[in-house]
């Protein structure tokens, strides 16, 4: 049974489609992410389920109760904003306080409750400093205890950790995703960024143009997309366009791929794409004698280190292809090398080019 | 750095050239002022003859002058306050809930620099000519408001603007919070150096106003400023006493009103960065 749904939830703005028949089921406990570009709705969805935008059509309900026109202060759903938004005027203790003294709850409930947040979000020595004393990212965790002391039901993220720099980002996401495990509460965080989405999230809700792409495990996602889009927003992949030319066959110009069974059965013949992932690429001196693996000649055109990989941008048949290679596997491989590049039907995803 | 060490010994002469016909302009007809309003008589002499406090005494012992100085204080009062309650909430709004509606109101806000106060003085008695309207002190404060209204408005809408007020406001909503305590306990917290400003303004600019009062009210309901007036045409030195004594409490509104601002903030900004 879902806790929050929407159903084919739609908002304009001046006449643009922001969010177009939006339909979502949410169970309870669950982090949910909403990833995609600026401008893809993911906000718009979020403040629509805040109560901070009315939607022009479809409904919103949560526990079994329609709030598609319940106002935001009383929704019970909590919020956390990119720009943090706590109260300048109010020390830390003040501003988490404040929804509960908005709940008129007695005074020593208050103080414990307060306590109890900031022991959450290991923060107990800051409770009478004022939001302008604090880093960024302390500013952040603060503004998430404040919208777990009311205990919402729901907890929306607006991009929270945006505002902040690469390494204070890793830990707040961590300690966003313990805690939310750790009080099983409903989380819905918006985000662009697709590492920090596949990491932390039960659901992944991949959004463009005001539409859905893909609902999916983070996994799933990465590994199994179901359009375009989602494949090239999420990591990087290969693009071999070419026929179907069997049930799991593709033929590319010179060469044929054997892919993964498509979910739907192609037609032979239908314009389709094949995705591969350049992690799945194995870099080969020989052709694989096995027929089943793929397995197609190039040149190694450049070659970038990254650290952990090396990327090689192999030229195939007059594609560019990269591949992921680790230094072990590969020897060392040099500019205009000729090369095999290999990689099993599993990792081949097709899908029907509609474009 | 050698050009640098050029500017330096330049920039502090020309600056002090400028700074010195600045303060003197500024200055002297308010020192002036303050040495007419204690001087015998100062019409022969380059300095005053002798030195005397009469004409402090003949300003206190005038009938008129606690009246007149009361009236000033209410109307001032007043325009602040009504001024606060349409400012206050207007910005507010039309920051968050109409930002389509900003650029009329920042023209309507420029109208009353436009409109002479003879005009909007004479408009408002011919529109209003109904007791007990008419020519009342309601009709002043009405008028005075109007008058000082960009000031206010000014102050409070640069304060807002620095602060991210729908951000805060829907941080607050989201926390249960309705209207009445966002703007009681967060909004108006935090643009409170924009309202005493503002106040300030306000309470200066009315306080110092004639053409108003002596259209709209007049004789009726006389203030500080028209008691000031009638006495530059029959005693000088009595008009300077009061004009020293109209600084005076102006000056010392404006401290009561940064101290209590100061003090508001200390106790929780002690630390505050310079920003």
């Amino acid at each position: 049974m879902a806790y929050l749904e929407l159903t084919d939830v739609s908002k304009s703005f001046a006449n643009v489609a922001a969010v177009k028949n939006f339909s979502l089921a949410i169970e309870k406990g669950k982090l949910v992410s909403f990833l995609g570009p600026s401008g893809c709705g993911k906000t718009t969805t979020l403040r629509m389920i805040a109560g901070f935008e009315q939607p022009d059509s479809g409904t919103i309900t949560l526990g079994g109760q329609d709030i598609t026109v319940v106002p935001p202060n009383q929704r019970g759903i909590g919020m956390v904003f990119q720009a943090y938004a706590l109260f300048p005027n109010m020390s830390v203790a003040e501003n988490i306080a404040f929804g509960l003294k908005m709940k008129h709850t007695p005074k020593p409930e208050i103080e414990k409750q307060v306590d109890s947040v900031l022991e959450l979000i290991r923060l107990s020595d800051t409770a009478k400093r004022f939001p302008h004393q604090l880093s960024g990212g302390q500013q952040q965790r603060i503004a998430l205890a404040r919208a777990l002391a009311v205990q919402p039901q729901v907890l929306l993220l607006d991009e929270p950790l945006s505002a902040l720099d690469a390494e204070v980002r890793l830990a707040l996401r961590g300690e966003i995703r313990r805690i939310q495990s750790d009080l099983g509460i409903t989380t819905i965080y918006v985000t662009h960024d697709q590492e920090e989405a596949l990491s932390i999230s039960d659901l992944v809700v991949v959004m463009n143009k005001g539409d859905i792409e893909q609902v999916g495990s983070p996994i799933d996602i990465y590994r199994k997309p179901q359009t375009r889009f989602v494949a090239t927003f999420i990591g990087t992949a290969n693009q071999f366009t070419g026929e179907m030319s069997g049930e799991h066959t593709v033929l590319c110009g010179q060469y044929q791929l054997n892919t993964r069974p498509p979910a739907d059965r192609i037609a032979s013949g239908s314009a389709v794409l094949v995705l591969v992932r350049p992690e799945a690429i194995q870099v080969e001196m020989e052709a694989d004698p096995r027929p089943s693996v793929n397995a197609i000649p190039g040149m190694v055109e450049t070659v970038t280190f990254h650290g952990a990989v090396t990327r090689l941008g192999v030229n195939v048949y007059g594609q560019r292809v990269v591949a992921d290679v680790t230094e072990t596997n590969t020897g060392v491989i040099n500019l205009n090398q000729k090369v095999w590049l290999t990689f099993p039907p599993e990792v081949c995803q097709v899908m029907v080019q509609n474009e | 750095m050698a050009s640098r060490l050029n500017t330096k010994h330049k920039a502090p002469f020309s600056y002090l050239v400028i700074l010195a016909f600045f303060l003197g302009y500024m200055l002297l007809p308010i020192l002036a002022t303050y040495l007419f309003s204690v001087a015998t008589r100062w019409d022969r002499t380059i300095l005053p003859e002798g030195y005397t406090l009469e004409w402090y005494q003949t300003a206190f012992a005038s009938s008129y002058f606690t009246i007149t100085l009361r009236n000033s204080l209410i109307v001032s009062m007043a325009s602040v306050l009504v001024s606060l309650l349409i400012v206050v909430p207007t910005v507010y709004w039309v920051r968050t809930r109409l930002p389509e509606a900003k650029p009329l109101l920042e023209l309507l806000m420029i109208l009353p620099f436009g409109i002479p106060s003879v005009v909007l003085a004479l408009a408002l008695v011919q529109i209003y000519n109904m007791p007990p309207i008419a020519r009342s002190p309601y009709l002043l404060v009405s008028a005075t408001v109007i008058f000082s209204m960009p000031f206010m408005y000014r102050a409070v809408s640069n304060a807002i603007e620095a602060i991210d007020a729908n951000t805060l406001t829907e941080a607050a909503q989201s926390l249960g919070a309705g209207l009445g305590p966002i703007l009681t306990r967060v909004i108006i917290p935090n643009i409170f150096p924009g309202i005493l400003s503002g106040s300030l303004l306000v309470f200066a600019t009315v306080f110092a106003e004639f053409t108003l009062a002596k259209l709209i009210t007049g004789a009726g309901f006389k203030t500080f400023p028209l008691l000031l007036v009638e006495y530059t045409r029959k005693n000088g030195s009595v008009a300077a006493a009061l004009s020293v004594i109209s600084f005076t409490i102006a000056w010392v509104a404006s401290m009561l009103i940064l101290l209590v601002g100061r003090s508001g903030k200390s106790g929780r900004q002690e630390h505050a960065p310079t920003h």
